[in-house]
């Protein structure tokens, strides 16, 4: 009884989340052993960039080596390939990345770690409205807060799956998530936060690990 | 009374942190102490002497206007890793010059003197924009041994990062000029080969050490016309 009015309340307790998949799959994914795949954010744009803790959370979601899917932390490839992969001189195609691997010590870096795939995730996670007041007041007999605060936010994010052996595109898929925070501040404000981010993080990582494990998907779905 | 003589100056001391405190409020120091990876790539043929003036490694920039806060920004441990790391694995041979021009080794074909020019920032209060930016550019000059001029060019670097949930200002504009100092680098390494005058000296290493390999015809010649006994 105690852990339903729990759950009850922390189902009460976050903001309401929408998340929309697409998906477009040239072909499926092929992982052999040894192979890993490296997630990157795009930071290019001048009035956003990829949130480098997204990026992270859908590594974290989508590392799972027992089945055969190795995730290189960001941080790590791209000091490991330094200057290539830099805000300014990534490959912005894969024609970029070809001419990019004349040289042939990142080439032969890039093999070293076995990359397979390389996923290019573009877009950001912004307040879009908002709406509201909360007072606090402090005085001699206590302090408290009063009023109601709401806020919406929106996450568009869009990755680019390139498979770097064959030099191609092997698919896209975006995920667009909604949310409504709201905050009533009776004495003491209550956040109901919308979790959007992390919400379009979970979607995306379960599609991409559909797309990658193409099998083990089938498998569970059986 | 003594009391009250010991009293005033615990008060005056009270009133001077007082006053260093609210002071210290309105004035932020950023020191940027990054460290950065070596480039990924082939080497120039070339030895380097590389000069940074102790202007360089100790560069803080200060900023204090009317309609900004006062900034204490010091940059000069992170860019001096910079250029030591990314000069030191560009060229065959790279050798840090503690003076210059005086006591250039014999060997050194180039020497590289790299100076600050310009640093600028931007709050996301300023720009309305959840960014925190910064741009530096630095003048770039590179000698014959001699001390003569033998090119001369600009690198602009530029570092963002998105505001954070209880990051500080002064964190996040660290984080912003790591990653200008990265840029820099980026098109230091990718750039360099693109100076036209640093491309001729590179053509020019490369032909010379091409004919160096070539055995000279009379090289061969003499070890034919050997006698054999």
């Amino acid at each position: 009884m105690v852990r339903a009015i729990f759950g009850f309340a922390l189902v009460l307790l976050s903001g309401c989340t929408t998340v929309v998949i697409d998906e477009y799959r040239r072909s499926d994914g092929e992982l052999a052993k040894g192979d890993s795949v490296v997630i990157l954010g795009r930071r290019h744009s001048s009035d956003y960039e990829t949130e480098p803790d997204l990026i992270d959370c859908v590594g974290r979601q989508l590392h799972d080596p027992d089945a055969g899917l190795n995730i290189i932390p960001e941080r790590q490839f791209v000091d490991a390939m330094y200057p290539w992969f830099e805000p300014r001189t990534a490959p912005m195609h894969l024609r970029s990345l070809d001419r990019m691997l004349e040289n042939q010590e990142l080439r032969q870096r890039l093999e070293t770690y076995g990359v397979k795939y390389i996923i290019w995730i573009d877009g950001s996670t912004e307040t879009t409205a908002s709406a509201g007041s909360i007072g606090c007041s402090i005085g001699t007999g206590g302090a408290g807060c009063f009023g109601f605060g709401t806020w919406d936010k929106e996450s568009d994010y869009e990755a680019s799956v390139w498979d770097f052996r064959d030099q191609e595109l092997s698919g896209k898929l975006s995920a667009d998530a909604k949310g409504t925070s709201y905050m009533p501040a009776i004495v003491v404000p209550i956040p109901l936060i919308a979790r959007v981010q992390t919400n379009a993080c979970k979607g995306m990582a379960l599609q991409l690990q559909e797309f990658l494990l193409p099998s083990q998907s089938t498998k569970q779905k059986s | 009374m003594a009391n009250r003589k010991k009293g005033f100056p615990s008060a005056m001391r009270t009133g001077l942190v007082a006053a260093a405190l609210l002071l210290g409020a309105c004035s932020h120091t950023v020191r940027v102490d990054g460290e950065f990876p070596q480039p990924v790539g082939p080497q120039h043929p070339l030895t380097v002497g590389v000069y940074l003036s102790e202007d360089f490694r100790e560069f803080t920039h200060h900023e204090d206007s009317e309609d900004r806060e006062e900034w204490n920004i010091s940059t000069g441990r992170a860019q001096e890793n910079l250029f030591q790391t990314v000069l030191g694995s560009m060229f065959a041979e790279t050798i840090p010059l503690g003076q210059y021009p005086a006591n250039v080794p014999g060997d050194v074909e180039l020497v590289i003197v790299p100076e600050i020019r310009e640093l600028q920032f931007t709050m996301p209060r300023e720009t309305r924009v959840n960014i925190f930016e910064v741009w530096i550019k630095y003048d770039m000059n590179a000698y014959a041994p001699n001390g003569d001029s033998v090119a001369s060019w600009v690198i602009t670097a530029y570092g963002k990062t998105p505001t954070a949930f209880l990051k500080s200002r002064e964190a996040a504009l660290a984080q912003a000029i790591n990653v200008a100092l990265r840029d820099a680098g980026a098109t230091l390494y990718t750039g360099f080969a693109r100076v036209p005058e640093m491309q001729v000296l590179i053509e020019e290493k490369r032909r010379a050490l091409a004919l160096e390999k070539i055995p000279s015809p009379t090289d061969s010649a003499s070890a034919t016309d050997a006698p054999v006994e």
